[in-house]
């Protein structure tokens, strides 16, 4: 549906009557579920073939700007602006460390015509978690201002290493930005320095933010509803293809040996040093330690507070590739009354459905599975079967 | 151990078990006459999953080096007349048959040399997509996991392929077991570590089916009341691209991630574009001149 869309010109309201609901058809079971899905799956292969050999910035720096103003007490999103938006940006801190384990986030907030840092950028999910924990309760007030949220965000981004993503996504409320100058300069600034700046609209749309997003290449977009917003974060979490100027370089990295707990003498772990100065903290044995100065850490992935080494374990890699060498689409074949056909996979058989066949290895796959395929599995079972695939 | 689970959760959960068996045996074992062995103890061991509730459900796949196939649930049921021994139930008797001539056929198609891996990925990923399958059209909460048995050693050539089984696996909240015999398998290991399973060399061939009755047997949620053997640390450190060799600082290219143990010009993985950029800058700006000059040369 998606493409007949695009390809008419003109307005919408001025094509022919769309009768969506005909789309929608019940399975043998009475089940709308299948037919929903199937246009859900349509929608991600047309996203798939879009996204071909594009190189992507896989090293992101995402800072997220929330808005804290008056506006987002309104309830046009259930229970109110804030409320919701919050909700949404907890699940989508965890499931961006899941999609991009060696990319880093970090919050801002911005109210009273000021920003204010929620939380630092980390590869760590429970300190945003806690941040946004804290804003649960504050009431939003005053004017937001989209500047200084900038200045705050690229004053940390511009000394991220040129071969990582810089990217802010804002979520505004409000329809006004009080800035202290000109912000045009500042988008200027943004460009020069490689932000991709995002702003996902609750209200309308406001030329400030389009200019903005238009110009540091970042995309714009308007709520409809709560469901809508999840999609547009959603949008945000698979990395962004990368800039044309984004430099490539070997990055030198350390794979820490996992000590064991026998064998290791107690010490305090890097990252809760400071925290142990106030509160008790247990001193442990075993830990990540970083194969260039011995400084010992609990969780991976960390930057080394000693030496900057970034420390990664080989798995968080691994859970990135395959943005990186995505599965090819499989091929639609419609399958006539009559026709039985067993899918590859799961030994079930279809009749009047359509078929999926890999082309490479020719093996065929009912919708279900090509939907698990090509959604977490990313890797086709046909291939993975015959040796000389692999 | 019903004793263990409230009445109504037991009647809820219903477990399917994958077990997915590396058919392509070593030498070893095959010199030692122990093939009978381990393939008894996959069907005596199937089969105890099938008795401890009615509505536990099994799947077997067979990793070959030239294939990997699901041999049970057969589709077309052409040995439907099978009579049970003595006092069987039906259901064993069938499923132990069914296992049998499965592992027969795949065994005798294949001429070939042993010294090739087995494609366990392509076994692996068979079975999720029946797990997820069944998942998807189960009322009522199905749990699925995966127990690969598996003697011939570490398969680093399928890395990024079990990688993607073991993250789709830990994503559909699907444990992935592994039982090695003789030589351990560090992939494997890994998987039973991001996905929460058990890893288990198997000592011996003799006690394999009492190691598989105790460790693998019981569902996840009984495992923490059991007394179960510690885990080893899991060596999650990685291999370079460029020479195998185990690393604990290399270097990462930004666009493919790919891991050398070396600094290089040119990234071996991912194609021209990077080459010219990277030899422009970050040669000339990072002062790598020297080790760059030899290769030029």
């Amino acid at each position: 549906m998606a493409d007949e869309d695009e390809q008419q010109d003109g307005y919408r309201w001025e094509s022919e009557y769309e009768r969506t609901w005909e789309a929608i058809r019940e399975d043998e079971s009475g089940n709308l579920q299948a037919s929903v899905q199937e246009i859900v799956h349509k929608t991600r292969r047309q996203q798939l073939l879009l996204q071909k050999n594009v190189r992507l910035g896989m090293m992101r720096h995402l800072y997220v700007v929330l808005d804290l103003s008056a506006s987002m007490n309104s309830n046009d999103l259930r229970p109110s602006r804030i409320q919701c938006v919050l909700h949404l940006l907890d699940d989508f801190v965890d499931r961006f460390y899941d999609e991009n384990p060696i990319s880093q986030l970090a919050i801002i907030a911005t109210c009273n015509k000021r920003a204010e840092k929620i939380s630092d950028l980390s590869g760590n999910p429970l300190k945003h978690k806690e941040g946004l924990a804290k804003i649960k309760d504050r009431l939003p007030t005053g004017e937001p201002s989209l500047q200084n949220s900038i200045n705050m965000a690229a004053a940390v981004l511009q000394h991220m290493p040129a071969h990582s993503s810089r990217e802010v996504v804002i979520i505004l409320g409000s329809l006004t930005t009080c800035d202290p100058t000109d912000i045009n300069e500042t988008i200027e600034e943004a460009k020069k320095l490689g932000l991709r700046c995002s702003v996902i609209g609750l209200a309308a749309e406001v030329y400030v933010c389009r200019r903005l997003t238009e110009i540091t290449g970042g995309s714009y977009h308007i709520v409809v509803d709560e469901d809508h917003l999840r999609e547009l974060l959603a949008n945000h979490l698979l990395p962004p293809p990368a800039l044309n100027n984004i430099e490539c370089s070997m990055v030198k990295m350390g794979f820490p040996f996992h000590k064991n707990e026998q064998e290791d003498t107690p010490a305090l772990c890097q990252c809760h040093l400071e925290a142990a100065a106030t509160e008790s903290v247990h001193i442990t044995t075993g830990g990540f330690l970083c194969p260039q100065c011995k400084s010992k850490y609990c969780e991976l992935p960390a930057e080394c507070r000693i030496c900057g080494l970034t420390l990664v374990s080989a798995p968080h890699l691994a859970r990135s590739y395959h943005h990186l060498f995505p599965l090819d689409n499989f091929k639609e074949t419609h399958l006539l009354k009559g026709d039985t056909r067993t899918c590859f996979s799961c030994q079930s058989s279809v009749e009047g459905q359509n078929m999926y066949t890999c082309e490479k290895c020719k093996e065929e796959f009912c919708l279900d599975c090509d939907i698990f395929i090509h959604a977490t599995l990313h890797l086709c079972p046909g291939c993975a079967c015959k040796p000389q695939m692999n | 151990m019903g004793s263990q689970i409230q009445p109504e959760e037991e009647d809820e959960v219903s477990e399917l078990l994958a077990v997915v068996l590396d058919t392509s045996f070593n030498s070893a074992l095959i010199k030692e006459k122990n093939v009978g062995q381990l393939l008894d103890a996959v069907v005596i061991f199937s089969n105890a999953h099938l008795m401890n509730s009615s509505k536990n459900t099994l799947a077997v796949v067979a990793c070959h080096p030239h294939t990997a196939k699901m041999i049970y649930p057969v589709k077309k049921d052409s040995i439907q007349n099978i009579r049970p021994p003595d006092a069987q139930m039906e259901i064993l008797a069938h499923a132990t048959q069914v296992i049998r001539d499965g592992i027969k056929e795949v065994v005798t198609s294949w001429q070939g040399v042993y010294s090739i891996e087995p494609l366990l990925t392509g076994g692996m990923a068979l079975a999720l997509c029946y797990i997820a399958k069944r998942m998807a059209n189960t009322v009522g909460k199905l749990n699925g996991r995966i127990l690969v048995l598996s003697s011939s050693g570490e398969s680093a050539h399928q890395y990024l392929n079990f990688m993607n089984v073991f993250f789709a696996a830990q994503r559909k909240a699907i444990v992935v077991d592994s039982c090695v015999i003789q030589n351990d398998c560090g992939l494997l290991q890994q998987g039973a570590d991001i996905t929460g399973g058990n890893y288990l060399k198997a000592p011996s061939i003799a006690g394999l089916l009492e190691y598989l009755l105790w460790v693998f047997l019981p569902p996840k949620s009984l495992r923490a009341k059991l007394v179960l053997p510690k885990p080893d640390v899991v060596d999650y450190r990685t291999a370079c691209f460029c020479h195998r060799n185990l690393i604990e600082v290399g270097y990462v290219c930004s666009v493919c991630l790919s891991i050398f143990c070396q600094f290089a010009p040119i990234c071996s993985t991912c194609q021209t574009h990077f080459k010219f950029i990277g030899f422009k800058q970050s040669m000339v700006k990072k002062k790598e001149q020297k080790s760059l000059q030899a290769p030029l040369l």
